[in-house]
C-alpha cells in the first residue's frame, strides 16, 4: 500500500560547516493539508477569476499548470501519487570537500 | 523427449487422462522447463520486480582512487583528485511511474516546449502520443536496462535493482 513519506533526512557537509536535519514529514503533511484547506477559498476565487475573465492566458506557463493541477481531481490525485511514491528516494552527491545527501523515508 | 513427457503420453495412451488434460500438463511442463532455475522471485519468469532505478557516478578504480564501504552504500576515498565527484541516486520505480503519469496533466503548450527541448537534445520522443500502456511498457523494459559508461576518470552506471 502506498503511504506518504514519513521522514526526510538532509545532510549538507561543507568545508567548515556540517548540517544534519531529520525532517518529520508526518508532522508537516497535516500542517500543509490544513494550510491548503484554509487557502482553498482563495484558490477557488482565483480559478473563477482566471477562467471567467480569461486572464489565464496572461499567466505564466508554470502558474497555469499549477492551477490546472489544483483545480482538477485528477491533478490532485496525481500529485498525491507522486508524493506517496517518494519514500525510498535517495540522492547523494559528494566530493572530498562537500557532500549533499537527501533521503526520503 | 523428457521422462515426464513420456509419462504424460503413456497416461494418454492408456486413457488415464483426456487429450485436454494431456495438453495442459505438457504446457505446464514446458513453462516449468522454460523458466530459469533458482529465480526465487515473483511471477512466471522468476525475476523479482525491480524497485529502484540507480544512477551512480564514481571515479574509475585504479585512477588515483581507492574504494571502501561506508554507511551501507558505495563511498570512495579520493587520494589525489580533489575534484572527483561521487554521485549516488536511487529513484523508486513507483516515482518514475507516477511522474510519467503526471506529464499527462501538462498543458499542451508545456508539452510542446518539453518536446522541443527533447528534440534539441536529439531525443525524438513525442509526449503527446504517450499512452498509459506505453508507459508501462517502457517501465517494464527498464528491467533489463544497464548502462555502463567508462571514461578515463569516471564510471557512470545506470541500472535497476
Amino acid at each position: 500500500m502506498k503511504r506518504p513519506p514519513v521522514l526526510m533526512r538532509v545532510q549538507i557537509r561543507g568545508e567548515e560547516r556540517k548540517f544534519r536535519l531529520w525532517l518529520p514529514l508526518f508532522l508537516l503533511l497535516p500542517l500543509a493539508l490544513v494550510t491548503l484547506i484554509i487557502l482553498l477559498p482563495v484558490i477557488l476565487v482565483a480559478i473563477v477569476i482566471v477562467r471567467v475573465t480569461g486572464r489565464g492566458r496572461r499567466l505564466s506557463l508554470v502558474a497555469r499548470t499549477s492551477l490546472g493541477i489544483l483545480c482538477s481531481v485528477r491533478g490532485i490525485r496525481a500529485a498525491f501519487d507522486v508524493l506517496c511514491s517518494m519514500p525510498g528516494l535517495r540522492i547523494d552527491v559528494c566530493n572530498n570537500k562537500e557532500r549533499v545527501y537527501v533521503s526520503i523515508i | 523427449m523428457s521422462e515426464n513427457q513420456k509419462k504424460i503420453l503413456e497416461m494418454l495412451a492408456t486413457k488415464k487422462i483426456s487429450v485436454d488434460e494431456a495438453y495442459r500438463l505438457l504446457n505446464a511442463l514446458k513453462t516449468e522447463t522454460d523458466a530459469p532455475e533458482g529465480g526465487g522471485g515473483a511471477g512466471m519468469t522468476g525475476k523479482p520486480k525491480p524497485k529502484y532505478l540507480r544512477v551512480c557516478v564514481a571515479p574509475r578504480r585504479g585512477h588515483k582512487h581507492e574504494g571502501h564501504e561506508h554507511e551501507g552504500h558505495e563511498r570512495e576515498k579520493h587520494e589525489h583528485d580533489e575534484e572527483a565527484e561521487l554521485v549516488n541516486v536511487r529513484v523508486p520505480m513507483a516515482l518514475i511511474r507516477s511522474g510519467m503519469k503526471f506529464t499527462s496533466l501538462l498543458p499542451s503548450e508545456a508539452r510542446d516546449k518539453v518536446n522541443d527541448a527533447l528534440h534539441e537534445k536529439g531525443i525524438n520522443l513525442d509526449m503527446r502520443n504517450m499512452k498509459p500502456e506505453d508507459l508501462e511498457e517502457i517501465i517494464e523494459a527498464l528491467d533489463d536496462l544497464e548502462v555502463n559508461v567508462v571514461n578515463e576518470k569516471e564510471v557512470v552506471r545506470v541500472f535497476v535493482e
